[in-house]
């Protein structure tokens, strides 16, 4: 059966509600962020990116390209109360809604009988009430799948719409970057560049033996994305998938033996927050790093969950050990194969299960 | 320097199961390698992760020059798999390089030197067992299949060994369902209960080297490591630290409804019946009734499977699900032709065991259908 999926992201989410609550902000660069001289942006608007500042950046290479920059602090509760408040309109017209973050979801409305069953008035209808409402953009996508979706709601951004309708699905994909898809990063796009595919059109050329020869399991979700396949429902698992802790340093580290002492804080913090949720079957533990060049490096393994586990983790990142580590992070990645369902011999050690 | 001739049928076995211990993605490099020592008419081999490590034992019956070096491991076994099985092979080590030939055979290896090669540190002061290696293998083979993977409880990422006067019992829990084996062992002269938790890695390497036959393995209990020695084999295996679960307090004593059924017959129709059942979840219905039990299973397609077979059961009607694939578990490590069902109510453990054996008992917790 044909779905319908529409995908919903707030413009500048962050900022938008900066400038909302505060009207002299509006039409200067905003974004925001921590304070600290090493503070990471969260979002910034379109007005800063017209400068090149980008989220995630740091906040003084931001001042720099941007002196201009009001870099506000971030105010949590306004956006998860706002974005509640966005959930409630969209519950009008599906109950198959898939939050992804505070300022972005799927909803299902193959099923809806609004404006004769037509997804794409009925996105047009919700950006309208969000704006009515709320006092936000959003951008909107519509197509038959929520990898399409996702793709379309960033086609037209900001206060945009566009829909990929299952006609023109062939025609989009064949010039579609394949960097657009939701899972292929930066190193991803260069490997698939280094042999010749650009595009999703390039891609379809590959038959899935092939794709499973050079990518492995990957390959046949290669295959199924470049034919615009994504049976993935909306709602999905709603299980935790990780957790993970990290910090920034105040100065760049180079010592090994001050990242160790950081590895044992971070490593107790975590027990902590794991012992407060109760416990689950783990899938591997992974260690994060953050070098002063803002390379990141995240190596995983099926260990246990040992301060070992993570000490080795950090002797196992053989490269850049001369350069400064300016951020580490752990974490750990739980497996949801033992389902709900299933009794546990002691309850009391696992009744919260993650 | 070192320089040694065997035949390769003497060096194949020890070879492979040391390399058996070194881990694929190693931290350091010299933890690929494989250590080599000759000393006197002795070689021995040595793999490790720095939690396992397993040294192998080979007397050499052609004249030796002493030494010590390490080659990689995968690679030195890849050779020694791959000359005939009859060939004599020389390893000659030759300043930074391991010359490996036979016959008209001849490689090259890199090496690294001995003294990078870690060694697990060994507690001092232990205490010894002596336990013959089936007993010793049947503990183990019948309920290492329990033992969790990676589960944030690293305390359940092995197996319990208890050792009392007399007596040695293995116990082996992933949480949602227990093995527990005991034996009784002629003189096992320990003064006192003492339990320790032998991680997962270092109870299927331990499993591997155990022969099955009338010799005895002798255990050197540490406080932070375990020793197991046979004559050809030295293995060490760090200990978990931590504290295992109070065992005996989930163990169901009230249960009230037994079911004795053939435990052939119990295997395939749980196996029948579980193609229909969820593929990632494996839950299935089991519905009794005197005389009967039916077992019934569906998947989100909404397809059903149900399969009925008689067994002994004389009592009230009771529906209760579990995860199939604990129940084959069970059913394939059990040796005897009956098994035992100790049921009570859909939220309660069942206690499983071999109708002739309740030496080992079997315990599995239910699923919510």
């Amino acid at each position: 059966m044909q779905r319908k999926i529409i995908h919903i992201d707030c413009d500048c989410y962050y900022a938008a509600l900066e400038e909302r609550d505060f009207p002299h902000l509006r039409g200067k660069p905003v974004a925001v962020g921590g304070q600290g001289p090493r503070s990471v942006l969260a979002t910034c608007n379109y007005e800063a990116r017209k400068f090149g500042v980008r989220s995630a950046m740091p906040g003084r290479m931001a001042k720099n390209r941007c002196p201009s920059l009001i870099v506000q602090p971030a105010r949590f509760e306004v956006y998860r109360s706002v974005s509640e408040q966005i959930r409630s309109i969209f519950s009008r017209y599906t109950e198959l809604v898939e939050p992804l973050s505070l300022d972005e979801a799927y909803l299902d409305v193959t099923d809806s009988t609004w404006f004769g069953g037509s997804a794409t008035l009925l996105a047009e209808h919700i950006r309208a009430e969000i704006f009515s409402e709320v006092g936000i953009t959003v951008s909107a996508g519509v197509a038959g799948n929520k990898y399409l979706a996702k793709i379309a709601s960033d086609w037209n951004k900001p206060n945009g719409l566009f829909i990929v309708s299952p006609a023109k699905v062939d025609d989009f994909l064949v010039t579609l970057p394949v960097r657009k898809i939701s899972g292929i990063g930066q190193k991803f796009s260069e490997k698939l560049a280094s042999m010749n595919i650009n595009t999703c059109g390039d891609l379809q050329q590959w038959s899935l033996p092939r794709l499973v020869e050079f990518f492995g399991k990957s390959g046949p979700w290669l295959y199924q994305r470049a034919r615009g396949v994504d049976d993935r429902p909306v709602g999905g698992s709603g299980e935790r998938k990780s957790l993970s802790i990290e910090h920034t340093f105040s100065q760049d580290r180079v010592n090994a033996q001050q990242c160790e002492q950081e590895i044992l804080r971070l490593y107790e913090k975590l027990r902590e927050r794991l012992n407060k949720k109760g416990s689950a079957p783990l899938k591997g533990i992974f260690l994060k790093v953050r070098y002063s060049s803002f390379k990141t490096q995240t190596i995983e393994r099926n260990w246990g969950l040992t301060l070992e586990s993570f000490q080795r983790l950090f002797q196992v990142r053989a490269e850049n050990v001369e350069e400064g580590i300016r951020l580490l992070g752990i974490g750990v990645r739980f497996d949801n194969s033992v389902p709900e369902a299933q009794l546990s011999l002691w309850p009391q050690e696992d009744s919260n299960r993650i | 320097m070192i320089h040694f001739s065997l035949a390769r049928e003497q060096l194949i076995k020890p070879l492979q199961l040391v390399s058996g211990v070194v881990e694929k993605r190693q931290t350091l490099p010299v933890l690929s390698n494989v250590l080599l020592e000759v000393e006197a008419t002795e070689l021995l081999l040595t793999g490790t992760d720095l939690e396992v490590e397993l040294v192998g034992r080979v007397t050499l019956s052609e004249p030796a020059e002493a030494g010590a070096i390490t080659v990689p491991a995968k690679k030195f076994l890849d050779i020694v798999r791959s000359l005939p099985d009859d060939s004599i092979i020389t390893v000659k080590q030759d300043s930074e390089r391991v010359i490996v030939s036979s016959g008209r055979s001849k490689f090259t290896l890199t090496s690294l030197p001995a003294v990078e090669f870690p060694s697990i540190e060994k507690s001092s002061d232990h205490e010894e067992y002596s336990i013959p290696q089936a007993q010793f293998g049947h503990l183990i083979n019948a309920t290492s299949f329990a033992m969790a993977q990676q589960d944030v409880r690293y305390y359940l990422n092995g197996m319990s060994l208890e050792l009392s006067p007399g007596m040695v019992r293995t116990v082996a829990t992933d949480g949602h369902r227990l093995a527990m084996s005991s034996r009784q062992v002629e003189g096992l002269n320990t003064a006192e209960k003492k339990q320790v938790i032998v991680p997962r890695k270092g109870i299927l390497e331990l499993n591997r080297l155990l022969t099955g036959g009338e010799e005895t393995i002798q255990i050197y209990l540490g406080s932070t490591h375990l020793r197991a020695t046979t004559s050809d084999f030295s293995f060490t295996t760090k200990l978990v630290d931590g504290k295992f679960p109070d065992y005996e307090r989930v163990i169901p004593r009230g249960g009230d409804k037994e079911v004795v059924g053939d435990r052939q017959t119990l295997k395939s129709i749980f196996s029948r019946a579980a193609i229909l059942s969820n593929e990632k979840y494996r839950g299935v219905r089991l519905i009794l009734s005197s005389g009967n039990l039916i077992v019934k299973a569906n998947n989100p397609e909404q397809e059903e499977a149900e399969v009925t077979v008689e067994v002994d059961y004389e009592g009230p009607e009771l529906e209760v699900g579990f995860n199939v694939n604990y129940l084959l578990d069970v059913l394939n490590v059990i040796s005897g032709e009956q098994v035992k069902f100790i049921l009570s109510d859909a939220n309660s453990s069942a206690l499983i065991t071999d109708f002739d054996d309740d030496a080992t008992a079997f315990v599995v917790m239910p699923m919510r259908l």
